[in-house]
C-alpha cells in the first residue's frame, strides 16, 4: 500500500524505466512487505491456535468478508466522515494561513494573539467536542468546527513561522531593489514560506480525520466513527475494524493528496530535500 | 561612472547599556567615482555593517552617507550588491534568479534577454541557465548571484566577500572577470574582502581595517599597472603592497 502510494504515475513511454524503477522499489522495499503479510499470517492463525472468541479480536479474513458484507453503509459512511474531514480541514487552511500571515506581518498581533494561540496550542482541543456537540447538536457543523479546531493550530502555528523567517539577506535584497510590500511578498516572501506552510498542512491532514472521528464518537448517527462505535457496542470488533480500516484509508487519501499538491506546487523543494 | 561615496564620521552600535556592541567608527571616507576600494580586515571588524550602511540598509548610529552629495536616508536602489550570502531563491532557475532583480524592479525581463543572455555567457554560465542553484557548484551559484547584482546595470557595486567561500582557481577566475568589468566601465566599486593579496590585485585603493571598534587604520594607493595579471602579481612591488598590509596586521596583532 505505502510503495504504491508514493509512486508518481509513470510518465507514457517510459515502459521500461517504470519496470525498472518497479523492480528496484520492490528490492528495495520487499522485507517492509514480508514483515507487513507475516504481521496479518501471524494474527490470522493466533486467534485459532489460541482460541480468542472473534467478539474480542476477529481474524483479518473474518474482517475482510464480513466488512465486504456492510460495504454500502462503510461507503456510505466514509463519504460522510470524508466530507467533515476535508470541508473542515479546507476551512481550517483558509483561516489558519490568513491568520498566520498577519500575526507574522503586525508587530501588535505577535504581543497579543500569538501568545493566546501559543497558549491555547497546549489545550488538548479535542476536549472542547463534548461542548460543540451540546450547543450544536448531532449534525455536520459540530463535527467540522472539530477537525478545524485540530486542524487550525499546526496550519496557524506553522504559517507564522514560514512567513516570519525570510533571511536577512533575501529581505534586505528586496529592499535593495525598491520594491513594494506586494511585490516583494509574490515573488519572494511566498514561495520563500510555502515548503513550512506545506509542514503543517500535512501535519493538520493527519489531525483531520483524527477530529472527525472522535466528534462522532460523542454524538451522530451516521460516519465511520459512529459505525465504530455501534459496532463495538454490538460485540462486532469484526466490522469495527472494518471501519478503522476505511478511516485508515480516508487518512491516507488526504495526507497523499496534500503531497501532491506539494510535489506540484513546490517541486523546487522536494529536490532540494533529496540532494 | 559611479557615484563618489562620502563617508562621514559613521558609527554603529548594537544594543545599548551594558551589553552594547561598539561595531565601528567613527569612520571617515571618500571612496571617488570610478574607484575600486576595498574594505580589509578580519572577520568581525564591521565590515558588512558598514556596507550595509553605504546601501542604506542599515541607520547609522551617528554620522551620514553620501551619494554624490545626496544623504542616504534609505536603500539606494541604483546600486548593485553582493551580499555576503548569496541572494539566490531555490525556486528559481539561473536565469529566473537574474530576472528576479528586474522584477522587483517592476522592469520586464523579456526587456532585457539579450543582456542577461550577455551576462551569463561572460560568466561562462551559458547553458546552465535553466539549472536551478542546488544543481550548480559554488563558483557557479557566485556567479550567478554575479550576474543577480549586475542585471540592472547600476554604476555603483558593493561587494561583501563575493569570494569568500570558494576555491583558489575559481576565485583567481572570478577576479580576473570582476577586474575585467570594472575597467571597462568604471562603476565605482566598494569590495569587502578578508584577502590581502585579493585587495592589492583588485583595488585602486586599499582600506585596512582594524577590530574593536573597526577603523579605517590606514588608507593605501596600490599604484600598480592594470590589467593585475600574473606577472603583476609575481612583481616585487606587489609583494611589497602584501608585506606593507601584513605589518599593519601584525602590529594589530592580528597577524
Ligand atoms: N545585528 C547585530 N546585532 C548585534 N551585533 C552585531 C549585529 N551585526 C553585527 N554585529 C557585531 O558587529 C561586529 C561587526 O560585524 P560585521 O559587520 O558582520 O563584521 P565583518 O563583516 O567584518 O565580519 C561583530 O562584532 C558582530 O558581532
Ligand atoms: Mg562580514
Amino acid at each position: 500500500m505505502t510503495m504504491v502510494s508514493s509512486s508518481m504515475p509513470p510518465e507514457p513511454g517510459m515502459a521500461a524505466r517504470a519496470a525498472a524503477w518497479l523492480a528496484m522499489a520492490l528490492r528495495a522495499s520487499w522485507p517492509f512487505a514480508a514483515f507487513f503479510i507475516g504481521f496479518f499470517l501471524v494474527w490470522e492463525y493466533s486467534v485459532a491456535i489460541f482460541k480468542i472468541p472473534g467478539y474480542i479480536l476477529p481474524t483479518p479474513s473474518q474482517i475482510v468478508s464480513n466488512g465486504w458484507a456492510d460495504i454500502p453503509r462503510l461507503l456510505d459512511y466514509t463519504l460522510i466522515t470524508g466530507a467533515e474531514s476535508l470541508i473542515g480541514y479546507l476551512l481550517a487552511i483558509c483561516i489558519g494561513v490568513p491568520v498566520g500571515l498577519a500575526i507574522a506581518f503586525w508587530k501588535p498581533l505577535q504581543r497579543t494573539v500569538y501568545p493566546f494561540l501559543v497558549s491555547l496550542e497546549m489545550v488538548p482541543k479535542i476536549a472542547f467536542a463534548p461542548l460543540f456537540i451540546a450547543w450544536l447538536g448531532f449534525g455536520l457543523l459540530p463535527k467540522v468546527i472539530i477537525v478545524v479546531l485540530v486542524c487550525f493550530f499546526p496550519v496557524a502555528l506553522n504559517a507564522i513561522h514560514a512567513f516570519g523567517s525570510l533571511s536577512d539577506e533575501l529581505t534586505r535584497f528586496c529592499r535593495s531593489t525598491g520594491a513594494g510590500p506586494l511585490r516583494t511578498f509574490w515573488k519572494v516572501r511566498l514561495p520563500a514560506a510555502l515548503p513550512q506552510c506545506f509542514v503543517g498542512f500535512k501535519y493538520a491532514a493527519l489531525n483531520a480525520t483524527v477530529g472527525a472521528t472522535i466528534a462522532e464518537f460523542m454524538g451522530s448517527d451516521q460516519g465511520l466513527g459512529f459505525y465504530i462505535q455501534i459496532a463495538t457496542g454490538n460485540m462486532r470488533p469484526d466490522l469495527a475494524f472494518a471501519g478503522i480500516f476505511f478511516l485508515t484509508l480516508l487518512g491516507l487519501a488526504l495526507f497523499g493528496a496534500v503531497s501532491l499538491a506539494e510535489k506540484l506546487l513546490i517541486p523546487w523543494h522536494i529536490t532540494l530535500r533529496r540532494h | 561612472m559611479g557615484a563618489t561615496i562620502d563617508i562621514r564620521s559613521l558609527t554603529k552600535t548594537f544594543g545599548a547599556g551594558p551589553g552594547a556592541v561598539h561595531a565601528f567608527g567613527p569612520i571617515d571616507l571618500t571612496i571617488e567615482s570610478g574607484s575600486f576600494v576595498s574594505l580589509l580586515g578580519p572577520s568581525g571588524c564591521g565590515k558588512s555593517t558598514l556596507m550595509l550602511m553605504i546601501a542604506g540598509l542599515l541607520d547609522a548610529t551617528r554620522g551620514d552617507v553620501f551619494f554624490d552629495d545626496a544623504k542616504v536616508d534609505g536603500p539606494r536602489t541604483d546600486i548593485g550588491i553582493m551580499f555576503q550570502d548569496n541572494t539566490l531563491v531555490p525556486w528559481r532557475t539561473v536565469e529566473g534568479n537574474v530576472a528576479l532583480q528586474l522584477e522587483l524592479r517592476g522592469l520586464d525581463p523579456r526587456d532585457y534577454a539579450d543582456r542577461i543572455r550577455d551576462l551569463l555567457r561572460s560568466v561562462k554560465l551559458d547553458g546552465f541557465q535553466h539549472r536551478h542553484p542546488y544543481e550548480l557548484s559554488g563558483g557557479m551559484q557566485q556567479r550567478a548571484a554575479f550576474c543577480q547584482a549586475l542585471v540592472h546595470e547600476p554604476d555603483t557595486l558593493l561587494f561583501d566577500e563575493p569570494l569568500g567561500k570558494l576555491d583558489a582557481m575559481t576565485r583567481e577566475s572570478i577576479r580576473t572577470d570582476l577586474q575585467a568589468l570594472w575597467m571597462q566601465k568604471r562603476p565605482t566599486v566598494v569590495f569587502v574582502t578578508h584577502s590581502i593579496e585579493e585587495a592589492v590585485q583588485l583595488s585602486s585603493t586599499v582600506c585596512v581595517v582594524t577590530p574593536r571598534p573597526g577603523r579605517i587604520e590606514r588608507r593605501i594607493d596600490i599604484d600598480l599597472p592594470w590589467p593585475r595579471d600574473l606577472e603583476v602579481k609575481a612583481s616585487a612591488r606587489f609583494t611589497q603592497y602584501v608585506r606593507e598590509i601584513q605589518g599593519i596586521f601584525h602590529d594589530y596583532g592580528v597577524l
